[in-house]
């Protein structure tokens, strides 16, 4: 299938010749686009232009209205080419115009008459060579268990030709111990067998003689395996004889153009090394081969049957029949660690399983322990609560006592002190309820509340539970009537944690930019509180782990706040989160609870 | 109750209107007049210097709290004294308190007696006060009407010089002396040498060193 292949020296130096008579079949009209020329080039586009340049310089002279261009492929490159229809012309070997001709309907209008072969139809043969010295090799047949060198398995004089040969003798290449696929060039094959790295290697024919003609090898260290004698083939042969390299038009090629080509290739003299064009050869051998081979064209006509597979894919299978056991070896392994960490698995989750229930089951502890914990922090603001309804009491009631006793009083003063005096104790009577409601442990209530009440009230619980507090600015943006249904302590445990925060977040600034804004609004079917502190905010690493149970940046905290905050909020049917504020330093801490109207 | 207490002013400053209220009821049952303020913002704005009185606030406010009130009525370099309530005693407060000269430091709930008397004693030491700036106001106005060398002069004369050193120290006659003399002793009303010095002294100490 290499130009290798097509007998003589690969040099085809084409004479100029004769044009008159082309120019008469050729008008003057068609000068416009280059005609393309496909050519299979193994052996690289330098030795493809120099063997075929001649050609080109010949019909340029023929044809000089028309411009020819020549363009090398592999095989499978001027395949694609044909395919496209990017051609006008494709020169390539027997075998593969064979199986182009089937494919794509390439028409030869003229085969290569090389020297030295009986007929252009019988010019491309394989050799089987081996050394000399290798008595034990004489036939095709005696290759079985040995190793191989061929070219490619594409190949044509270099594989194919010579694997039809293997055949008739009842030799498969699965027979072979090893079947080295070496590539170009061809000599390699030569060099391989004089090294006994291969037993026998397929060779186009007369390659032998022109190695030696040069001088690299000695004729009568090689000998050739089952040779033919062919009357007028001056080489040594192991296969039939195939038709010559053909030049083949597409079916979109211009009829007159390749009428035109015909006559001027036929017309062209023969080269010094006494190639020429000669009238098309019938390639029915190559189709044969083809078929005998179930390869290229004929490939669907492989056998399926699955005697005829285990026959010629036994190695194949056995292989595969290895892998399958060894897959089975290894899936039953892998059964067994699967279920051993399946195992583990289970114990894990359970454990885990395990460690959630003591989770849920503290919850309510940790739940007490953080209100107790707030209350202990709040006791400061506790105290001066209760201290503001005592003292004013006190001072009414002191005052009343002065004054009976001074005279210095009136209805109306007696009236005024009273009214204070019962006032303030139904508040510090309020404020202690508070407090034990709230430090009272205690199973979760869900109550109706106007959403902003709550917020107030948790606002008042924490004014003033440091010494200096924040000044907390509420913002109600919520719809008239805005009611949640909630468990109010729980919310006001919320809401007092992230006061709390938003509070020691703003520990070392000035009082007056110590402003805690607390916004209210509606967001989609969610009322929306927002606690926004103006403290120096959290590193983003810190700020991932908020919310995680024990994670605290305060060197005193116990880093429940949050997490049980989360917990309450999502119990309810809300998200808390929070942002880093937009352009600014500090904090936001956001949490939603599900608008009353939404609730069934 | 002394006359002279009689229009002192009672400052009440708290951010709770039911605890402001009993305050003003208190101090009304003995006689004392009032003025109630809801934050330390709202007191500053009403505030007029001159009357004896006291301030009685609450230490811890939204806002203004009740010790950085302190901190700028001193930097104003008013002597109304200062009475603090609290909520709670709160030990570094009450030091940071009493360091910016408080009056007192009361705990709620405190005895009514305990801030009467310390309303009295606060309003005295606001009167004693007053009366010692208004006198040095005066002895500050009498000393501004001499010339500066009346000014050295009168300043030689209360330390006791006789005129002959004078002169010589000022490097003037005698008689030159004698004549400023009589000059400072009509412009700042004064009798004596001793009577000027305790003029001098009290519109300023450090004058006589």
């Amino acid at each position: 299938m290499s130009t290798a292949s097509v007998r003589g020296h690969p040099r085809r130096a084409l004479f100029l010749a004769v044009l008159a008579a082309v120019l008469a079949y050729f008008p003057a009209a068609h000068a416009a686009a280059p005609v393309r020329i496909g050519v299979l080039a193994f052996l690289g586009a330098e030795v493809a232009l120099s063997t075929w340049s001649p050609l080109v310089a010949h019909l340029e002279a023929a044809l000089p209205e028309r411009r020819f261009v020549l363009v090398y492929y592999d095989v499978a490159g001027l395949r694609q080419a044909v395919q496209q229809q990017a051609l006008d012309f494709v020169i390539t070997n027997g075998g593969q115009y064979a199986a182009l001709e089937s494919e794509f309907g390439v028409s030869r209008i003229a085969t290569l008459d090389s020297p030295g072969v009986p007929s252009p139809s019988q010019a491309i043969g394989s050799a089987v060579i081996a050394r000399a010295d290798r008595r034990d090799l004489n036939a095709l047949a005696d290759l079985k268990g040995k190793r191989v060198a061929a070219v490619g398995e594409d190949a044509f004089g270099g594989f194919q030709v010579a694997w039809r040969e293997f055949r008739r003798q009842g030799v498969e290449p699965e027979n072979f111990a090893r079947l080295d696929f070496v590539g170009f060039p061809m000599p390699r094959i030569v060099t391989a067998v004089a090294r006994n790295q291969a037993d026998a290697g397929i060779v186009r024919a007369c390659l032998l003689e022109e190695l030696a003609r040069d001088g690299a090898i000695r004729l009568a260290d090689f000998k050739v395996l089952s040779p033919r004698r062919v009357e007028g083939f001056a080489c040594g042969l192991s296969s039939g004889l195939y038709p010559d390299w053909p030049i083949a038009t597409l079916r979109h090629t211009d009829l007159r153009l390749a009428k035109a080509v015909a006559t001027a290739l036929l017309s062209m003299p023969a080269s010094p090394t006494g190639h020429a064009w000669t009238v098309p050869a019938d390639y029915r051998t190559v189709h044969d081969l083809f078929r005998d081979l179930q390869i290229g064209p004929y490939a669907y006509l492989r056998e399926t049957t699955l005697q005829a597979l285990a026959r010629r894919y036994w190695p194949f299978l056995l292989l595969f029949f290895a892998a399958l056991a060894g897959w089975v070896v290894h899936t039953v392994r892998v059964e067994q660690q699967v279920h051993a960490r399946t195992a583990a698995l289970r114990d894990a989750l359970a454990q885990r399983d395990a460690a959630e229930a003591g989770m849920r089951a503290h919850q309510e502890q940790f739940d007490h322990l953080s209100r107790l914990s707030i209350l202990g922090e709040l006791s400061g603001t506790l105290a001066h609560e209760l201290n503001q309804p005592l003292a004013t009491i006190a001072n009414y009631a002191q005052s009343l006592v002065r004054r009976l006793d001074s005279g210095r009083y009136t209805p109306e003063n007696l009236a005024e002190a009273s009214r204070e005096i019962a006032a303030q104790a139904e508040r510090a009577g309020g404020i202690v309820h508070r407090i034990r409601a709230f430090a009272r442990k205690r199973a979760a209530v869900r109550e109706r509340r106007p959403l902003a009440d709550l917020v107030r009230e948790a606002a008042t619980l924490f004014d003033g539970m440091l010494p200096n507090a924040p000044h907390i600015g509420i913002a109600d943006r919520l719809p008239p009537g805005a009611q949640v249904e909630a468990d109010t302590l729980q919310i006001e445990q919320v809401l007092l944690n992230l006061l709390k925060n938003a509070a020691d977040a703003m520990q070392d600034l000035p009082s007056d930019t110590r402003v805690i804004d607390v916004t209210l609004e509606r967001e989609g079917r969610n009322y929306q509180i927002a606690v926004r502190d103006h403290g120096a905010g959290l590193a983003p690493a810190s700020t991932q782990h908020l919310f995680e149970p024990f994670f605290t940046t305060k060197p005193d905290g116990m880093g429940l706040g949050l997490s049980i905050c989360k917990t309450i909020v999502e119990a309810h049917g809300g998200r808390l989160w929070a942002e880093a504020n937009a352009g600014a330093p500090g904090m936001t801490f956001i949490f939603t609870l599900p608008a009353d109207d939404l609730i069934p | 109750m002394t006359s002279s207490l009689d229009q002192a002013l009672i400052h009440i400053v708290d951010d709770d209107a039911a605890l402001r209220r009993s305050l003003v009821f208190l101090l009304d049952s003995v006689g004392w007049r009032t003025q109630a303020h809801a934050s330390a913002e709202e007191f500053l704005a009403a505030y007029q210097p001159g009357v004896p009185g006291c301030l009685v606030l609450d230490i811890r406010m939204p806002g203004m709290s009740g010790l950085e009130l302190q901190q700028v009525l001193r930097a104003q370099g008013r002597t109304l004294p200062i009475i603090f309530i609290t909520g709670h005693g709160d030990v570094a407060l009450a030091v940071q308190a009493m360091k910016q000269e408080a009056c007192d430091f009361l705990e709620k709930p405190f005895k009514d007696q305990v801030l009467l008397d310390a309303v009295t004693q606060a309003v005295r030491r606001s009167a004693r006060q007053l009366a010692a700036e208004r006198r040095h106001d005066q002895a500050h106005a009498l000393l501004e009407r001499l010339s500066p060398r009346e000014r050295e002069v009168a300043l030689r004369v209360a330390h006791g010089l006789p005129n002959k050193l004078i002169a010589r120290e000022l490097d003037i006659s005698e008689k030159t002396v004698h004549v400023h003399r009589q000059h400072v002793m009509e412009k700042t009303h004064t009798g004596s040498a001793a009577e000027l010095a305790r003029l001098m002294l009290r519109a300023d100490p450090a004058d006589l060193d």
